[in-house]
């Protein structure tokens, strides 16, 4: 359970697995660190929180991403040890299944991430998160996802 | 006939250096590569091809979706991708634009000779390095409020001039006098403006980089004469763009188009090529956002740019008009512009021409107009639009014309660079940073400091396409013309 980094031709791409929506979103969100920086200091910055909602799984995987990477720009800080502490569905209660349809802001997460002040650390700058060959799967052992980002 | 068979995908030789996939399934049109048969090689290993192919499903494609011969997998639509889509009844697609909207190239000529450079390039390259802001989180060259921002990305380099960051002469070289028409900055998020707030002249990282460079070879007397350009003389290149508000207006549309136009967005094969359709109210939100943005990218160049003389000044002793520091041109790589072509009626095959108006879509090319053409600016309208072609930082650059030949074979585009061989992963497992930084300036004499050990190795020389032979197959097909050659002599980037 965790992530790696993956091979694409210009940008980068993150595989994540997780025993949770919860926790494979967290390594989707770590692999966004690891991508930014190789030397993530095991200490500094506060830890702050954030709120995503979204219509569907992947477009809230998707946002969840894209306000990391806005606050990072906004706060300068790189978001680390991401965790998301509460996934929500609210019209589809513990189903979860995420072909069904759902109303918008029918999924929600509330995450935490610890922001590395970027005056702190050398770090490129990820440009954004993408849809491009996204997946997000259940499998036996939880859930997979595929995401690239763009350099 | 000729065909070159990639992995199941068989491409039809048209004529020398042109290939194309024939429709099939979904595809609306032809797909075509410009390329010789062994960049061919290289752009059928990853995913260029399919995404190549994806892209005619847009609606709207108008005779071919084109993939340059620089071309590389990127996301959604390949990079080195151009596609004109009907402004009638076709679409825009952000994705087609690509996350950095005006990424793009300026040249700064300079009177300096590379000789009056030599031995002083630590310092040179110490002092820009120090003086243009690059990476992540290492502000701009403007502290800003909300308003300088509202006013950039309604004026673009107007507003640069007003304050001291740039001359007349600079917004005479530039595309569009450095401001876009149609730009309405409140259509661009708030979420994208307090982004660009604290990265108004500034590099980032990746592939953007500002590189002195000396020009080793200069192919057309003419031509160079009527860029300035002459042997061993000292240019500038910047390469960026819009930074983060690009990269958010970008991902604000996307997610806008995929709530309102599922309909669409559900018959293309990746989501990453989510259009708004022509003449509804998102395509004309999302054309006037990124109008806007296109205009930030403008005026982040001309900062950089206009830094860059204060620290030539200040390494030279003499002033930057002194120097003759003038904007060669500036172009974009990643814009979408509605523009007026000549083109075949929609897939009928019947050879009835017409004149249509298109959303151009160029991602990772360059638009080349010839000369002659009423939006040259006036300076280049009778030789052709300059077009600049970064290579990698061992390599060098190439000048170029926009060639007589584009107009019919690329909606008046070319290439945009060398294109990308090796992915980032693999070129930072082969190299490492400071063996290539040591390599450069031990063997070229080229001086390159970076934020980052890891993006010097994931940008090494050797992880592109050979630029020579890009540019070759351009030259060749008369779509961009060799007018000169540089070579690095440093480099900065993120």
């Amino acid at each position: 359970m965790g992530f790696e980094l993956r091979e694409h031709t210009a940008d980068i791409a993150v595989g994540a697995t997780g025993d949770s929506l919860e926790s494979v979103f967290g390594a989707v969100a770590d692999g966004l660190a690891a991508a930014s920086t190789e030397d993530i200091p095991q200490t500094g910055g506060d830890r702050f929180s954030l709120t995503v909602s979204a219509e569907n799984l992947e477009a809230l995987l998707f946002d969840y991403i894209d306000e990391l990477i806005y606050l990072r720009d906004v706060r300068l800080e790189l978001p680390v040890d991401n965790r998301v502490e509460k996934l929500e569905i609210a019209e589809l209660g513990e189903s979860r299944t995420k072909d069904d349809s759902a109303d918008e802001t029918a999924y929600s997460i509330e995450a935490t991430a610890r922001g590395v002040p970027l005056s702190e650390i050398t770090a490129r700058e990820i440009k954004a998160v993408t849809y491009s060959e996204m997946r997000l799967e259940e499998t036996d052992d939880g859930w997979e996802a595929y995401v690239v980002f763009d350099v | 006939m000729t065909t070159f068979d990639a992995d199941g995908v068989t491409l039809e030789q048209i004529r020398e250096y042109v290939w194309e996939v024939k429709p099939e399934g979904e595809m609306r049109t032809p797909a075509r590569v410009l390329a010789s048969e062994a960049l061919l090689e290289e752009i059928s290993q990853d995913k260029t091809l399919e995404q190549l192919q994806n892209a005619t499903h847009l609606p709207g494609m108008t005779d071919y979706a084109i993939c340059m011969p620089d071309g590389h997998q990127g996301y959604g639509f390949p990079v080195g991708g151009v596609g004109a889509l009907d402004a009638e009844d076709g679409c825009i697609s952000p994705g087609a634009v690509g996350y950095d909207i005006n990424c793009g190239v300026r040249m700064m000529r300079t009177n300096l000779t590379y000789e009056e450079v030599k031995g002083r390039e630590e310092e040179l390259v110490d002092s820009l390095f120090a003086n243009v802001p690059s990476g992540l989180g290492g502000g701009g060259i403007v502290e800003s409020g909300i308003d300088d921002v509202e006013e950039i990305l309604a004026r673009g380099v107007d507003w640069a001039l007003e304050n001291g960051h740039a001359v007349e002469e600079d917004l005479l070289h530039c595309e569009d006098e450095g401001m876009r028409e149609g730009a309405d900055p409140s259509k661009v998020s708030q979420k994208a403006k307090d982004r660009g707030k604290n990265q108004i002249g500034s590099l980032g990282s990746g592939n953007h980089f500002l590189e002195v460079q000396r020009v080793t070879d200069v192919f057309d007397d003419k031509v160079g004469e009527a860029f300035g350009l002459s042997e061993d003389q000292i240019v500038v290149l910047i390469h960026c763009g819009s930074r983060g508000l690009g990269h958010q207006t970008c991902n604000d549309y996307l997610r806008k188009i995929e709530q309102q136009h599922q309909g669409m967005l559900e018959q293309l094969p990746d989501k990453e090529l989510a259009a708004a359709p022509a003449g509804s109210q998102l395509a004309e939100d999302y054309y006037g956002a990124m109008n806007a943005a296109i205009n930030f990218a403008w005026v982040n160049r001309q900062l950089i740019m206009h830094r860059t003389r204060k620290v030539f000044e200040r390494v030279f002793e003499r002033s930057w008009e002194e120097m003759e520091m003038d904007l060669l041109y500036d172009v974009a790589h990643n814009i979408a512009k509605k523009e007026t072509h000549t083109v075949g009626s929609a897939g009928d095959g019947s050879d009835v021409r017409e004149e249509r108006e298109l959303y151009v879509h160029r991602k990772g090319a360059t638009r080349a107009f010839p000369k002659g053409h009423p939006e040259v600016p006036a300076a280049y309208r009778d030789v052709g639009q300059p077009v600049i072609i970064p290579g990698s930082m061992g390599a060098g650059s190439y000048v170029l014309r926009g060639g007589e030949a584009s107009m019919d074979l690329t909606f008046g585009s070319t290439a945009h660079g060398a294109g990308r061989l090796m992915s980032r992963t693999q070129a930072k497992n082969d190299y490492w940073g400071g063996d290539v930084q040591q390599e450069l300036e031990d063997q070229e004499q080229i001086y390159v400091k970076a934020q980052s050990g890891a993006t010097i190795a994931e940008e090494a020389p050797g992880v592109y396409k050979d630029v020579d032979e890009v540019v070759k197959v351009s030259d060749e097909l008369g779509i961009g013309d060799k007018v000169a050659r540089t070579f690095p002599v440093c480099n900065i980037k993120g």
